[in-house]
């Protein structure tokens, strides 16, 4: 056999041997849990990308209640909604979703688990986004996940990325890898509680500049024609997503609480427009029947520094805090006594 | 189709193999399996290019019929015409619009055409093939050979640009000829040299070109962004471009074809002559033989030497994109060229290193202008990469630069490896059919990346 046929056949085997070797892999491995002939293992989510992660769990029929958002709405956990609301949560937010791609993941559960028991909407920058129709997508968010098609799935899965993840669920089995976050997408992402120092929190809230006392002025008055040419796309999607659930079905809409540093400045335009598309939300969820609650506003919580790791991000006691709050307004329709939250719709 | 897609490597490129080496004994039936799967590898853009591209290939090949029938050259000529047309048209009327419409301030509707892939490349091969007619260096090829040479997939898009002479002949070739399986274990290597260089380190460097030189329009870079844009983009680049090519002549000598060399490892080139000697050389052999020689050349006196140097190099700028930028680019190079040529005539040969280090500076500002989002953020990132904002700021990206910087520097051109370096060991096919199958799974991650010089 002369050397390069040898050399040629070599390769060829190597080469196919290695597809089909690590192709097997991914099939049998299956981390995320969507081929049907697959190992029958425990698959938890060892996924660091939560938009990857999260179909699983909706497929799985585990939950029948969803919360969408982004990272400001990941630290609500499900087990301290679930008695209260008297439901299955699955915290389905997103670090740095768009609200088409919280659309894409409320359609996705709707299609796989039916329309949720009580759905909650964590609302933040992305849903008064001018161009949210034109910018969609974020950090990958793999649409073919979360149509009908299958096919595209299998054929999306043959990577390194997947190869990668199906390591590591195997690395659990064995005992060498922690799954990622809860079944139910509950994770602590922020730091450790004991690693927490104010200063350079604050250093993160005020972009390195000296805090800022809050001006008590009101946001200049839009004329009907300045409103009116304002346009807010992911609205729409909105008010289809509530439109599709039934009467039965509890539909919360929550400003989530960023720090005031964080919201628009008070007195200035881009507060009033933001105080348009809230009243415009507002205007969506009582047409719906959906309770509004608005934590975004000048509060305890939010012009407090050491509620926060940084600008957006608030730590785990005062998530606790925020999941009571939302029980109490949600389910019981109460105000806040301290004044954290602003009751819109009931 | 991308020659780093799955869908190419997994499935396009080895039934094709198979289907070729099948019919192997009739040239007639490989030659219409490999015409088939061009027109699919094509078509896989946009099917409605093909008939672009059929059509031009069949109205130049029924000229240059014509002149064989009647003798008369205008056959030929209205063939570069029709050529240059359709070039003109899809590449550069909205330009010519646009440029007309700041010199007389008439608003001019624009076409918007859309870009066929592959219209630089194929169209000058077609135009060379006239030109050589008309020169009397070509014969009258059957429709076939004739339609395979411009369409055959591995350089239909973006060359290497062949010559009907380095191709035609070819077909008729019993690709199971000795020598069969060197070629292919050959091609085998260089595709994968080249696919790793696209999946590995092209395009892990584009995110930071990308934002880099979209920022340049908006804010004035600091020192170390400016030479993190311009060295990203020299490396992103050449190992772009140069890995479509490798993966070109890999796939050709699949089916027992060889195309010529496009890069000789041009980062290493002491000075700007050498650099063109090295950079795209289909490109510069087209540009000599077809523009610079008829334009007089050196021969001629030193202010025709002057001319034809800058009117050709004005004209490959304009080549590469529609647009003044790579004009100003052409140009820059052209000086270049010719201060390059003066000063070797003067007998003093600069020490090589400073030689080396003056001609990639020279390069990189060049590739700034090329890539630039206009002459204001061109001027914007200069005047940064010079410290005249200052000296603040760091390299990012510095290990992949590096790493970058070594694969170019290294890695030997695709006919240095099939002529010279590349022996049948084990090492070889199991090292590169790793890398390989690393590189099927890497490319799955995302949407695979365009190459650069698909734009042009």
């Amino acid at each position: 056999m002369p050397d390069w046929r040898r050399v040629v056949m070599l390769f060829l085997g190597i080469f196919a041997g290695g597809i089909v070797a690590a192709a097997l892999f991914i099939l049998l491995v299956d981390p995320f849990d969507m081929v049907p002939f697959s190992l029958p293992i425990e698959r938890p989510l060892v996924s660091g990308s939560q938009r990857f992660a999260y179909p699983q769990v909706m497929r799985s029929k585990r939950f029948d209640s969803i919360i969408v958002g982004s990272s400001t709405a990941r630290l609500i956990d499900p087990e301290q909604l679930n008695g209260p609301f008297n439901a299955r949560f699955a915290n389905m937010a997103m670090n740095a979703s768009s609200a088409w791609e919280q659309w894409r993941t409320f359609e996705y559960f709707r299609r796989n688990a039916g329309a949720p028991k009580v759905l909650i909407i964590g609302i933040d920058d992305g849903w008064c986004d001018p161009n949210a129709d034109r910018d969609r997508i974020r950090h990958g968010f793999p649409e073919w996940m979360y149509d009908d098609n299958k096919w595209n799935d299998y054929l999306n899965l043959f990577n390194s990325g997947t190869l990668e993840i199906a390591a590591r669920l195997v690395g659990y089995h064995l005992g060498l890898y922690r799954a990622r976050s809860r079944y139910d997408g509950f994770e602590v992402f922020t730091p450790r509680e004991s690693d927490y120092v104010l200063e350079r929190a604050r250093a993160g809230i005020w972009m390195g500049q000296a805090p800022r006392p809050l001006p008590n002025v009101p946001p200049p008055t839009l004329s009907d024609q300045e409103k009116s040419a304002l346009k807010f796309p992911a609205l729409a999607w909105m008010n289809t997503m509530l439109g599709e659930l039934p009467a039965s079905s509890m539909k919360v809409l929550a400003f989530m609480p960023v720090h005031v540093a964080a919201q628009r400045w008070p007195g200035t335009r881009e507060a009033a427009v933001e105080a348009e598309c809230k009243a415009r939300i507002t205007a969506i969820g009582r047409a719906h029947g959906a309770k509004v609650i608005d934590w975004r506003i000048a509060s305890p919580i939010t012009t407090n520094d050491s509620s926060y790791w940084d600008g957006l991000h608030y730590r785990l006691p005062i998530a606790q805090r925020i999941a009571r709050e939302l029980i109490e307004a949600a389910v019981n329709g109460a105000e806040s006594p301290e004044g954290d939250y602003r009751l819109l719709a009931r | 189709m991308l020659f780093q897609s799955q869908v190419y490597v997994l499935a396009f490129l080895p039934l094709t193999v198979a289907l070729y080496y099948a019919v192997a004994g009739s040239a007639a039936a490989r030659q219409w399996v490999l015409i088939a799967a061009s027109l699919v590898f094509y078509g896989w853009w946009d099917p409605r290019f093909v008939i672009l591209v059929v059509s031009q290939i069949t109205a130049t090949w029924l000229l240059a019929r014509a002149y064989e029938q009647t003798g008369a050259r205008a056959w030929l000529i209205a063939g570069v015409v029709l050529n240059l047309a359709s070039l003109g048209t899809f590449k550069y009327l909205d330009f010519l619009l646009a440029s007309f419409e700041v010199a007389t301030g008439v608003v001019f509707p624009r076409a918007h055409l859309i870009l066929p892939i592959g219209i630089s490349f194929f169209s000058f091969q077609l135009i060379s093939y006239l030109v050589d007619r008309m020169r009397g260096n070509a014969p009258l090829y059957p429709f076939r050979p004739f339609a395979l040479f411009v369409l055959v997939f591995p350089h239909v898009i973006a060359g290497p640009i062949v010559r009907h002479n380095e191709l035609v002949p070819q077909f008729a070739l019993d690709p199971r000829r000795e020598g069969m399986w060197a070629g292919i274990g050959a091609g085998l290597v260089i595709f994968t040299v080249g696919f790793a260089k696209k999946v590995l380190l092209a395009d892990r460097l584009a995110p930071t070109v990308d934002q880099l030189f979209a920022q340049a329009t908006q804010r004035v870079l600091d020192f170390g962004e400016a030479w993190t844009a311009g060295l990203a983009f020299s490396f992103q680049l050449f190992l772009d471009f140069s890995a479509y090519t490798e993966m070109a002549i890999g796939s050709a000598l699949l089916f027992g074809l060889v195309l010529p060399e496009n890069f000789r490892r041009p980062y290493l080139s002491t000075d700007l002559r050498d650099f063109w000697r090295r950079w795209h050389i289909s490109l510069s052999n087209f540009l000599r033989d077809y523009l610079y020689i008829p334009l007089g050349g050196s021969r001629h006196g030193a202010s025709r030497y002057v001319f034809a140097t800058i009117v050709t190099m004005g004209l490959c700028g304009l080549w590469h994109g529609a647009g003044w930028t790579y004009v100003a680019w052409g140009l820059w190079h052209g000086i270049g060229l010719i201060v390059c040529r003066g000063w070797q005539q003067l007998g003093r040969p600069m020490p090589t290193i400073a030689g080396w280090a003056f001609t990639m500076l020279f390069v990189l500002v060049g590739w700034v202008v090329f890539r630039a989002n206009g002459f204001a953020s061109a001027g914007s990132i200069l005047g940064s990469l010079a410290g005249l904002n200052g000296f603040g700021g760091v390299l990012a990206e510095a290990k992949l630069i590096a790493l970058a910087a070594l694969a170019s520097a290294i890695i030997p051109s695709a006919h240095e490896m099939k002529d010279r370096l590349l022996r049948p060991m084990p090492v070889v096919a199991v090292v590169t059919a790793l890398l390989a199958a690393f590189c099927v799974f890497e490319v799955g991650k995302g949407a695979p990346v365009n190459f650069i010089y698909f734009q042009f």
